[in-house]
């Protein structure tokens, strides 16, 4: 190991998280806890003192513990298609049997709020977590950005539904949204966004300081925290240290040979190990769209409008040609020589147009592209064999 | 009028027909084809379902040439990246994107989904270059409306039917735009099933049912009797009685309504046509319907209803389904 030195604020991250885990089971007993989607507007939340749990965080997590396919195996058993989604499955395992799931499950929610910008998958898994604990569950619906920038009449619907959602957190939970405390909470959401998105460029330096699977880690914060002091601490540091990483002129790869851009969510369940062979033949991935999908900006003069917009505008809610652009200018920008895209069973959304995205990548940019077939969270969809040969051979083209 | 109406397609159960209408044209369903997809799959990964992979197959080899554009309402997230591909792969016929909201209820939904029907009102009228009068638009209305009352007579018979000939009323209903009720052929003592799906189910199961002897008295279709439960309002104004009806349907799985519920519909509908049975015919990969079959199958086996889920395929093994059906069957005799 000590031949890829690890960053030392990564460490730190994964205490927060382990305390943020600890101390949210602790306060559910004295505050009301809302589960939320990872593109739900936790600012709201998060300025109102709900609780916020991340159920997809918690599949991540599942996945990165290898517990993952035992909880979906509960799920399926229940009658769960082993076709759907992997974080849910895993998700709703664990909320049937929290015994058998890492942390004993998470704390029970009073309230769940469920936001359609980065799926639909989510509306259900958020109903049958409203079935199975009987409280109530608000729908944010985000219509698809077709456009960019959107058309005013969606901004409008989004907007209304986030000041709708206001009133219902209050009347739920007795709590109301003060506007001052709502700016100071936006202001740290878009410093951990703003730092999120300075970290992200450091994979633009010669030798990278960072790799994917260290930005999978260093991400749980810009997610599950944003709003927070605690992500601005985490990411001011994570900051300074790979500052001090290029100053020495240390990458993350040490002899760093090849560039590449990793497309979809993560492999949890072999976030180091499936990296390793490419940082072997020195290939670092320096750039990926699944940790850009949270670099929107928040507008803290017009909270509604401008939390409409940003949430609106995730990545994976965008139409193609958006996206593509958006990738070709990441590949320009962060000088890659190749793309390895995992096509993600349990996310469709991520996973429907990548072979436009490779015929794209490949002819207009020349970058020759890897597409490996796994799941996220469900380690029975992975073929270990299958993956070496493939990744051996394009580690291999490039020469 | 009718004849030379020009055709558009469009592909999911939430698609204003009433507005297409009063556009010209004649809005037409594009099935699923049961073959391998060839052409599809090589633009689509393979954990997506039949019905958008047979779509997309359909258009590149051509076969969709008449249609003069296609629309595309927001559903499921495997219909939302079909439209992405169109787009990329399928220029010459134009898509039309519908961003049909995902929640049915609320304050703020009535007046984005007008604005939204306006909005492909505008895009529309670009396109042919014919303006859409609100006077069109109400004959498009009771058009529709007129269709939908046939079809809803035609359900007060579907248990005297076969199953095959009765689905095959609706998807040339679908296809043509024309209703040709079927022939009743009443079988007394068959067992009463409801079927529950995506779009308008498959014909092997119809096929199915009809050999064992079983009579389908309700559905829970996509596009079944819950598509034509309600109108639009042939008077005020015409786009929000477009919008007003969008909401008043019992949603499907990909949309979300606070009150009206699947659960309470079908155990409705198992009362009320007093049906021995319910089969899922759920698409392989369908995500919605596969979260859905959940719910809806544990509130069945509360009430001691037998339930059966069957996984629908392009090349759907007929063998195979007959044999889980036959055993449904003898499982029902036994209730």
């Amino acid at each position: 190991m000590s031949k890829y030195p690890r960053l030392a604020s990564l460490k730190a991250i994964s205490q927060v998280m382990t305390r943020y885990y600890a101390q949210r089971s602790v306060m559910a007993r004295f505050r009301p806890v809302a589960y939320v989607t990872s593109g739900a507007p936790v600012e709201i939340m998060e300025a109102m003192g709900i609780l916020t749990l991340y159920p997809e965080n918690y599949g991540a997590l599942c996945g990165a513990q290898r517990a993952a396919v035992a909880l979906c195996e509960i799920a399926e058993s229940t009658g769960y298609p082993a076709d759907l989604c992997s974080y849910a499955r895993s998700h709703l395992g664990a909320v049937l049997q929290p015994k058998r799931a890492p942390l004993r499950g998470l704390p029970r929610p009073d309230l769940l709020v469920c936001c359609t910008n980065i799926c639909g998958t989510v509306l259900k898994w958020y109903e049958a977590l409203a079935d199975f604990y009987g409280v109530p569950l608000f729908v944010l619906d985000v219509p698809f950005q077709r456009a960019t920038p959107p058309e005013p009449h969606i901004v409008a619907y989004v907007a209304d539904q986030l000041r709708e959602l206001t009133a219902w957190l209050q009347a739920h939970t007795g709590r109301r949204l003060k506007p001052e405390r709502l700016q100071k909470t936006l202001q740290y959401a878009r410093e951990a966004v703003s730092l999120w998105q300075e970290i992200l460029a450091f994979g633009q330096h010669r030798p990278s300081p960072i790799n994917a699977p260290d930005l999978f880690v260093a991400m749980a914060p810009v997610v599950t925290l944003r709003g927070t002091r605690r992500a601005v601490e985490c990411y001011r540091r994570l900051k300074a240290e790979l500052e001090a990483r290029v100053a020495q002129g240390i990458g993350a790869v040490p002899g760093e040979r090849y560039r590449l851009l990793w497309d979809n969510i993560a492999i949890w369940y072999r976030l180091y190990r499936f990296f390793r062979p490419f940082m072997d033949a020195g290939a670092c991935f320096v750039a990926d769209t699944y940790t850009n999908a949270w670099t929107v900006a928040l507008d803290v003069d017009e909270p509604f409008t401008g939390m409409a917009l940003a949430y609106t505008g995730v990545f994976i809610n965008l139409d193609l040609a958006t996206r593509l652009r958006i990738i070709a200018d990441l590949a320009r920008r962060f000088q890659v020589d190749g793309v390895v895209m995992h096509a993600n069973r349990s996310c469709k959304p991520f996973s429907i147009t990548q072979y436009e995205i490779r015929d794209a990548l490949r002819e207009e940019l020349g970058l020759p592209v890897l597409i490996i077939e796994a799941d996220m969270t469900d380690a029975r969809l992975y073929n270990e064999g299958a993956v070496q040969e493939r990744v051996a051979a394009f580690l291999e083209s490039l020469g | 009028m009718g004849h030379q109406r020009a055709l558009i397609g469009f592909l999911t159960a939430c698609v204003p027909e009433e507005l297409l209408h009063a556009a010209g044209f004649d809005p037409v369903f594009i099935f699923p084809r049961p073959d391998e997809c060839g052409r599809g799959r090589v633009h689509l990964p393979g954990f997506v379902c039949w019905i958008v992979t047979s779509a997309l197959d359909q258009a590149l080899g051509g076969e969709l040439d008449q249609l003069a554009g296609l629309v595309l309402a927001k559903t499921c997230d495997a219909t939302q990246g079909l439209a992405d591909l169109w787009r990329r792969n399928v220029p010459h016929i134009p898509l039309f994107h519908f961003g049909m909201p995902s929640r049915l209820d609320g304050p703020a939904v009535k007046s984005y989904l007008a604005a939204e029907l306006r909005d492909l009102r505008k895009r529309i009228q670009a396109h042919t270059g014919h303006p859409i009068t609100d006077d069109e638009l109400r004959e498009s209305i009771s058009w529709c409306n007129r269709q939908r009352a046939l079809v809803r007579e035609a359900y007060t018979h579907i248990a005297t039917c076969s199953p095959p000939d009765f689905y095959a009323t609706l998807r040339t209903m679908f296809k043509s735009r024309r209703l040709i009720l079927p022939q009743p052929s009443p079988l007394p003592d068959a067992p009463r099933l409801i079927l529950v799906g995506s779009a308008l189910g498959d014909v092997v199961l119809f096929e199915i049912l009809e050999q064992v002897g079983a009579r389908v008295v309700g559905d829970l279709f996509d596009l079944g009797e819950r598509y034509f439960e309600a109108d639009a309002a042939e008077d005020g104004d015409p786009l929000e009685a477009i919008a007003q009806r969008l909401c008043t349907l019992l949603p499907t799985p990909t949309k979300y309504h606070s009150t009206k519920s699947r659960v309470q519909r079908l155990l409705e509908l198992v009362r009320t046509r007093q049906a021995a049975g319910v089969i899922f015919a759920r698409q392989k990969f369908c995500e919605p319907h596969g979260f859905d079959y959940v719910r809806l199958a544990r509130a069945l086996s509360q009430v001691g209803v037998p339930h059966l889920l069957l996984e629908l395929e392009q090349t759907s093994q007929a063998g195979q389904l007959r044999t889980r059906v036959e055993a449904f069957m003898e499982v029902i005799g036994r209730v």
